[in-house]
């Protein structure tokens, strides 16, 4: 079977178990295993090859240019890990399938499982180091679910979550690492870095990788300091603990060290770091584990103890003990998951794992308690059990492994071991019977117990025969972590003048001496402090997430006046370091004269933007002269030669002063002061500084000539010939430049739907609304609401006002004018009409439809363009002719001008719409003055009641 | 010469479609939901087809007017432009079925219209090949944008409207700052013109085109939320209707859009004038951004928040690519505005999820929601992908980044990505595990809700283009090598544009 | 002359920055306003200025002055001009809506 296909199959069967729920339990469990099995079967078809030297590998190309790749290479180590991960795997389905209470979503459960198990096998098949990154952080993810998977209890979130922190984070401190890794190498196939491992050892990147690698491998692993999240994780179910914390995700970091032992071992730096940190862990984790009173817990910290055990070994950089270190990874999955498996099903049983309220079960409970023995004996390291094997030869490495303290350590820590494992039989299940069980215990059916019993046989198995039942599997495993041939003898007894012996004898009494001690070091053990792991981590998750949340908070609080504080500083800063680390040379353009007048009209601007600032507080004032700017703006234009801006300035000035007023009919008519005023000093240096820099600049413009020729000499040359017209802004505008147009008038289409849309939004029930209904106004009353003055001049103006309209649209092509300003214009004569004579009388008079309006002029406008596809040119090429229609004189027509057409109708449809939103907000509040309309003639005006 | 008219369908056909709708649809939404749809599968159809075309040939010019560059306007049609216009077409489909979907676009008057014309502008700002014209189409999807953003109104929206609104604005007048300097200098607002000419600037102009460069590329950071001038983001998408932030989720590409285009094309690093100074602006702006979203992410008091930072965080990583200017960088770059795009925006959708079940959607227990599972599920997958997690596109777009990051700095580069990747994850799962979770303590019914199939399928849709993403990572990122050489070698894409010639 | 257009639009980019750092929408309203003088007067300024000729085109005219600058301004003109509608309708809907028009996020903040 493909080793890739072997890799999915868990995948695709996390699937199933969601669907085949529905089917019951038992058919769930039976797919969910099938598939397992599936799986296990393909690992074990490929066995005889591993077990006779050979590999199997599969290769599919993935991201060649990222080096990734779905490379697959299954050899000892990884034939060892996958059958570990798929066999123990099928068990824990068993298992699970009669420990889960009927309440638990099983169909849950088990896809998380699958995803965990697709994710392992992924990961000890890889032979990319991006693919196997890929499944790495893969089993942080599921085993995030599995241990979350009691949502409802907090013990279960925070595990969760600790977990998730813990090797999520030494995940990525490893991608780090990989990626260093993979460009030593030059490549990221496993077997390529492997084979560069001198290259490797030699790079000065040597270490920064290596302690990245290490990082991830140790927090998986729960190596010392990274250690405090594996008990926490115990609150998953029983079935999660015995496999994801015994058998296999905290071996993956260990399978890491021993995948890269050959590129990575065998350095000073590697010994220390390693070698430390499994002693350190095994010792910490042996002690804790003797004062646990949760068999879970207990097991937990026995399992990090071992796990240093096993980190050491690899640590010591020998062959010899790079085969202890395998040997012992199997014998370990064995007896730990069986006897977690055990715990579970006292819990189950008793409905406690408190060992304090436990003991005496051994008649209650034969079958438990025989398996119990046997898997704990092994984990003391008592014969004739696997583990007594593997822990004698580790005995053996230590002894013979320098400086004096790592064997003297390793002793104390076997001692505990064994002291935790005497424990956690006698305590349970010795002494006498007691009447106070939670729950009255008795063994529990066979499926429960069927898996573990399983493992406790081979724990026997492997004890009495290892050349038969482990050799060959060590072997070949060893042999692919040292790269070199490995023939293993394991035997029982290794003579008298083994250390190991004599040292085994000694934890053995320290053991059993320490247990007969138990209650007094237990009173020690409590009075002594000790460094709450959970309640440390916690406190820096929370410090960091308050902190967090403080910065967010203060940056993003909501206030606009920093953010753009913030933006025109970065803005003025960058600006000004970019001029002054940049070579100039000042423009020699002849300055150019001022005649007096202009002198004057300059004058009154500055005057007004000044006084703009310090009167900003009283609103209309600042209305008045805001106008004023803009006319002296619009002033100079006409001055400065350019009189289609000056009258398209003044009129959009006009429209935008009367928006402004309307909407200031609402707002309130000053602006108090709420900034201090150290801060208004502030601004004000800002602003200085930003009006400095930005009238510098156009100084400097202004005073130098193009480095290039500009290409507006182009649009003079052909504005008459190809363009036909003279006006060259307005040719530019409906032609060179037409699309900007387009683009230009769509924006004022789409300002005035949104200001509908808005007013809708506003005048639907709501606040805004209620507001509205209850409104009182705040402004004095003019006496006379529609001064007959000026009603009759606006009437009088109108016709007017549409034959200068049309006037300037038509003459726009050659001489200042054209559609937008014809457009304003109109706009603005109707809107007299609603000032003086009043909403109601107006919409009475004339029902154009502003919306149909805009969508017409854009569609006229985009027709237009569209037009010139059925001459075979580009979207907008214009066109025109001269025409003679008697009795008029010859004229020209231009497509440029249906064109203008829709700039027209879009800018008055537009602009009316805009303000007639604005009316039906004043209507809403019951503004008189739009809607009781003074009429010369008749009434009407009242029909808006 | 004859002229490929489909180049400028992306623009017109919006434009038309929303006009149309203003004109005739706006009284029925039925007719303007179907006819709003039937436009952007058109736009999708042509946007693909362009895209299919260009990539086995070289750039293509549209001249607007028949007038020739650089004196009238032009489109150019090329590898990355056309990229950005299918993405947008795509995006904007699915969560248009989701507005529909979710009755979103019935909240308020002319979505419809507003969404076609936002397509508009977007479509038409990555098409152009004219500075000022570029300006043109950044504001018409602006002012589009900020309909869309108050659309439904309500007291909150409307503050961060105004706000967004505000800060935009100060952003278009720098942008015409910036323009009416380069016009003052070069004379000339073609982009392929500007990099013909802008190698040849006399010295003593320099310092001036420099400035220019620095406020366009501030005009740009602002568009891509670039710390420190990511201000108008969090409020914005926040408090913008589900759909709209997640249509936004392209905007922020806009921005940087714009700055790979105009700063491979005409401010390349290679300019005497100007050198390295923006890559430098960049990668400091990318640490910045990552940093300061970590924080946000983790510190975030609302998902919308937290959505919103991440959506920040995304852009630093992508910016940090971009810093590089290098062809790893670019197609790192190109390859990661993909992926953050669907990823962001399937999370936008999802926290509307989320909101319309709860009422709101701040990060405190309370009662299960009506298909928590199923959203539960939905959000799991959207995080992994925000937060760069295997096995979706968000961990190898990451992995790019990181590979694209080389030089002296690399220390500094990959411990910002992985750092703030750490706190995004912190905040995904404190988030995830308060919301989803903890519900199961307080326990209680769900209040009832509809099953809204359609909205549910627009979120699956999105998550699934990002396993496509990530499945076909091969030759897709092979295509974005291909784009990012044709980027950092413009001599095609200027030849295109037949300076002068009639 | 060029001295004078400088300063009137350094003044109004003073002015107008000085405004919309106000925490008041009707000011930041108003500053805008004048930022977009500002920003029309540079651009107009950009292509160099001249009096009395005026880009349209007529026998015996002696020069033009650039047009292009001159119709870049009209469209920014014209969009600023949708802009400032737009901004002082959602300053007002914002108003009717809270019952004040301060422009920060306040209570609503995140």
């Amino acid at each position: 079977m493909s080793l890739a296909l072997i890799a999915a199959l868990p995948f695709l069967g996390a699937l199933l178990p969601g669907l085949m729920i529905r089917a019951g339990r038992n058919a769930c469990a039976l797919l969910t295993g099938s598939v397992t099995a599936l799986a296990l079967l393909g690992i074990l078809l490929h066995a005889p090859t591993i077990l006779g030297g050979g590999v199997v590998e599969t290769r599919i190309t993935w991201v060649p240019a990222l080096g990734l790749a779905a490379d697959f290479r299954l050899d000892g180590l990884g034939l060892l890990f996958a059958g570990l991960i798929l066999g123990i795997g099928l068990l824990i389905i068993l298992y699970a399938r009669f420990y889960l209470a009927k309440t638990d979503p099983m169909g849950q459960f088990y896809s998380y499982l699958m995803l965990f198990q697709g994710a392992m096998v992924g990961i000890v098949l890889s032979d990319n180091i991006l693919l196997l990154l890929v499944f790495w952080e893969l089993t942080s993810l599921s085993s995030f679910l599995l241990i979350g998977y009691w949502k409802h209890l907090p013990e279960g979130r925070q595990g969760a979550r600790m977990a998730l922190a813990v090797t999520g984070g030494g995940g990525l401190a490893m991608i780090a690492g990989m990626l260093i890794l993979g460009q030593i190498a030059g490549t990221n196939t496993i077997s390529g870095i492997i084979a560069a491992g001198d290259a490797i050892r030699a790079s000065d990147w040597y270490l920064p990788a290596l302690i990245l690698i290490l990082l991830g491998c140790f927090t998986k692993s729960a190596q010392f300091p990274f250690h405090f999240w594996l008990p926490h994780a115990m609150a998953a179910p029983t079935p999660v603990s015995a496999y994801l914390h015994s058998a296999t995700m905290v071996k993956a970091g260990i399978f890491l060290m021993a995948r890269l032992w050959p590129a990575l071992a065998g350095t000073p730096e590697w010994f220390w770091l390693v070698t430390g940190a499994g002693l350190v862990t095994m010792l910490i984790g042996a002690k804790i584990a003797l004062f646990k009173h949760d068999l879970k817990a207990l097991l937990a910290f026995s399992t990090v103890s071992h796990l240093g055990l096993i980190t050491m070994l690899l640590g010591f950089g020998t062959k010899a003990a790079a085969t202890v270190a395998v040997f012992h990874i199997l014998n370990h999955a064995t007896f730990k998951a069986a006897l977690f498996m055990s715990a579970g099903i006292v819990d189950h049983e008793t409905h406690t794992r408190d060992i304090r309220r436990l003991g005496g079960l051994r008649h209650l409970m034969p079958v438990t308690f025989a398996i119990v023995v046997i898997a704990g004996l092994s984990m003391a390291g008592l014969p004739p059990f696997n583990g007594f094997l593997s822990k004698e030869m580790m005995l053996e490495e230590a002894a013979h492994t320098a400086p004096w303290v790592i064997p003297v350590l390793t002793l104390i820590a076997a001692t505990f071991s064994v002291a935790y494992s005497f424990r956690l039989i006698a305590h349970t299940f010795l002494g006498a019977e007691r009447h106070d069980y939670p729950h009255h215990p008795h063994d529990p059916g066979f499926g429960l117990w069927a898996a573990p019993a399983l493992l406790a046989v081979l724990v026997v198995l492997i004890g009495l025969m290892p050349m038969t039942f482990a050799s060959g599997l060590v072997d070949v495993a060893a042999g692919a972590v040292t790269g070199e041939a490995v023939k293993v003898k394991i035997i029982h007894w290794h003579g008298l003048h083994s250390p190991a012996l004599w040292m085994s004898l000694a934890a053995v009494g320290g053991g059993l001496a320490l247990l007969g001690l138990f209650p007094a070091l237990l009173r020690l053990w409590d009075a002594a402090p000790r460094p709450e792991a959970k309640r440390m981590f916690d406190t820096v998750i929370e410090t960091l997430a308050a902190l967090a949340r403080g910065i967010d908070r203060r940056l993003h609080g909501g206030n606009l006046a920093d953010y753009l504080w913030i933006a025109c500083a970065t803005i003025a800063g960058l600006g000004l370091w970019a001029f002054l680390t940049g070579s100039h040379v000042a423009g020699g353009q002849a300055l150019q004269p001022v005649p007096p007048v202009v002198a004057v009209g300059w004058f009154a601007l500055m005057v007004g933007s000044l006084a703009v600032a310090i009167w900003h507080r009283q609103r209309l004032l600042v209305l008045i002269l805001i106008s004023i700017v803009g006319l002296m703006v619009s002033v100079g234009f006409a001055y400065l030669s350019a009189p289609d801006l000056a009258l398209t300035q003044i009129s959009v000035e006009v429209a935008t002063v009367i928006l402004l007023l309307l909407a200031l009919n609402f707002l309130p008519k000053t602006t108090p002061v709420d900034t201090a005023t150290p801060r208004r000093v502030l601004d004000l240096g800002l602003a200085a500084t930003g009006g400095l820099l930005v009238g510098g600049l156009i100084y400097a413009l202004l005073t130098r000539d193009f480095a290039f020729p500009s290409i507006a000499d182009y649009h003079l040359e052909n504005s008459k010939t190809l363009g036909g017209g003279t006006n060259v802004v307005n040719v530019i505008l409906v032609d060179f430049r037409g699309y900007d147009t387009f683009g230009e008038i769509t924006v004022l289409g789409i300002a005035a739907t949104l200001i509908y849309a808005l007013t809708e939004s506003l005048l639907r029930p709501g606040p805004a609304s209620d507001r509205l209904r209850h409104w009182e106004n705040d402004t004095q009353d003019a006496g006379d609401r529609h001064p007959m003055m000026m009603v009759v001049a606006t009437r009088m103006m109108l016709p007017v006002a549409l034959m200068v309209g049309i006037y300037i649209f038509l003459r726009g092509h050659n001489v200042p004018g054209g559609g937008f300003i014809a457009g304003l214009v109109v706009a603005i004569a109707l809107v007299m009409q609603y000032m003086a004579s009043g909403f109601g009388w107006t919409a009475a008079r004339q029902r154009i439809d502003y919306h149909g309006l805009i969508g017409a002029g854009i569609l006229v406008a985009a027709a237009t363009g569209i037009g010139s596809w059925f001459a075979g040119r580009p979207f907008m090429t214009s066109n025109y002719g001269y025409f003679e229609i008697w009795p008029l004189e010859k004229f020209e027509l231009a497509t440029a001008a249906l064109f203008d057409l829709g700039v027209f109708l879009t800018v008055l449809g537009a602009v009316m719409l805009a303000l007639s939103s604005l009316t039906r907000i004043a209507i809403r509040a019951g503004q008189k003055v739009n809607v009781e309309a003074y009429d010369m003639q008749d009434r009407m005006g009242g029909e808006e009641h | 010469m004859m002229m490929n008219h489909w180049i400028i369908v992306p623009v017109v056909l919006p434009a038309i479609m929303g006009a149309f709708t203003l004109l005739a649809l706006r009284h029925d939404l039925v007719l303007a939901r179907i006819f709003s749809v039937a436009a952007t599968v058109a736009l999708l159809a042509v946007a693909a087809a362009l895209l299919i075309a260009t990539s086995s040939a070289p750039p293509e010019v549209y001249r607007l007017g028949n007038w020739p560059a650089p004196f009238g306007i032009v489109l150019v049609l090329d590898r990355l432009s056309a990229l950005m216009v299918t993405l947008t077409a795509l995006l904007a489909l699915v969560v248009q079925l989701y507005a529909i979907g979710t009755g979103w676009d019935g909240k308020g008057r002319h979505f419809h219209a507003l969404w076609q014309f936002q397509l508009m502008g977007v479509c038409g700002a990555f098409l152009t090949g004219d500075a000022f014209n570029l300006f043109v189409f950044f504001e018409v999807l602006l002012i589009a944008s900020y309909g869309l953003m108050i659309h439904g109104g309500g007291r909150a929206r409307l503050k961060a409207g105004v706000q967004y609104v505000a800060y935009n604005l100060v952003g278009s007048t720098l942008f015409l700052f910036a323009l009416a300097t380069i016009y003052s200098v070069t004379g000339t607002l073609n982009m392929a013109d500007l990099a013909a000419k802008l190698p040849q600037l006399p010295e003593g102009d320099f310092a001036l085109i420099r400035v220019a460069g620095v406020m366009l590329l501030m005009v740009f950071a602002i568009k891509g939320a670039l710390v420190p001038l990511q201000f108008w983001l969090p409020a914005t998408y926040a408090q913008a209707p589900g759909p709209v932030s997640a249509l936004f989720a392209v905007m922020t590409k806009v921005g940087a859009y714009a700055v790979i285009r105009c700063y491979t094309l005409f401010f390349s690093p290679a300019l005497p004038a100007t050198g390295e100074m923006f890559a430098d602006l960049l990668w400091i702006g990318a640490l910045m951004t990552l940093a300061l979203g970590g924080i946000g992410v983790l510190g975030a008091r609302s998902l919308g928040g937290l959505a919103a930072m991440a959506a920040v965080t995304s852009m630093g990583t992508l910016f940090l690519a971009v810093s590089q200017f290098s062809a790893v960088g670019l197609s790192a770059a190109l390859y990661y505005a993909l992926h953050s795009t669907l990823a962001a925006a399937a999370l936008f959708l999802i926290t509307d999820m989320v909101g319309r079940r709860r009422g709101d959607v701040l990060l405190t227990a309370q009662g299960p929601i009506a298909q928590q599972g199923l959203i539960a599920t939905l959000f799991m997958a959207a995080a992994i992908a925000m937060a760069g997690m295997p096995p979706l596109s968000g961990f190898l777009g990451k992995l790019m980044v990181l590979d694209a990051t080389r030089g002296p700095q690399i220390a500094l580069g990959w411990s910002f990505v992985l750092g703030s990747s750490f706190l995004v994850i912190l905040g995904f799962a404190r988030a995830g595990s308060t919301l989803f979770w903890k519900s199961h303590e307080t326990g209680g019914t769900p209040a009832p809700q509809a099953s809204e199939p359609l909205a549910i399928t627009a979120i699956g849709l999105l998550l699934a283009g990002l396993v496509a993403l990530t499945v076909l990572a091969g030759p897709i990122s092979d295509w974005m090598a291909d784009t990012a050489a044709a980027l950092l070698d413009p001599s095609a894409y200027i030849a295109a544009n037949t300076l002068g010639k009639r | 002359m060029e001295l004078l257009i400088a300063l009137a639009v350094g003044t109004m980019t003073a002015v107008g920055i000085y405004l919309i750092l106000r925490r008041r929408a009707f000011p930041v309203i108003v500053g805008l306003s004048m930022l977009s003088y500002a920003c029309n007067v540079f651009i107009f300024a950009s292509g160099r200025v001249v009096a009395g000729l005026p880009p349209i085109l007529s026998k015996g005219a002696p020069d033009y002055t650039d047009p292009m600058p001159q119709a870049l301004v009209l469209t920014a003109i014209v969009i600023s001009f949708g802009m400032t509608a737009v901004i002082v309708m959602m300053a007002l809907g914002s108003f009717l809506q809270s019952g004040h028009d301060k422009v920060d996020m306040g209570e609503d903040a995140e």
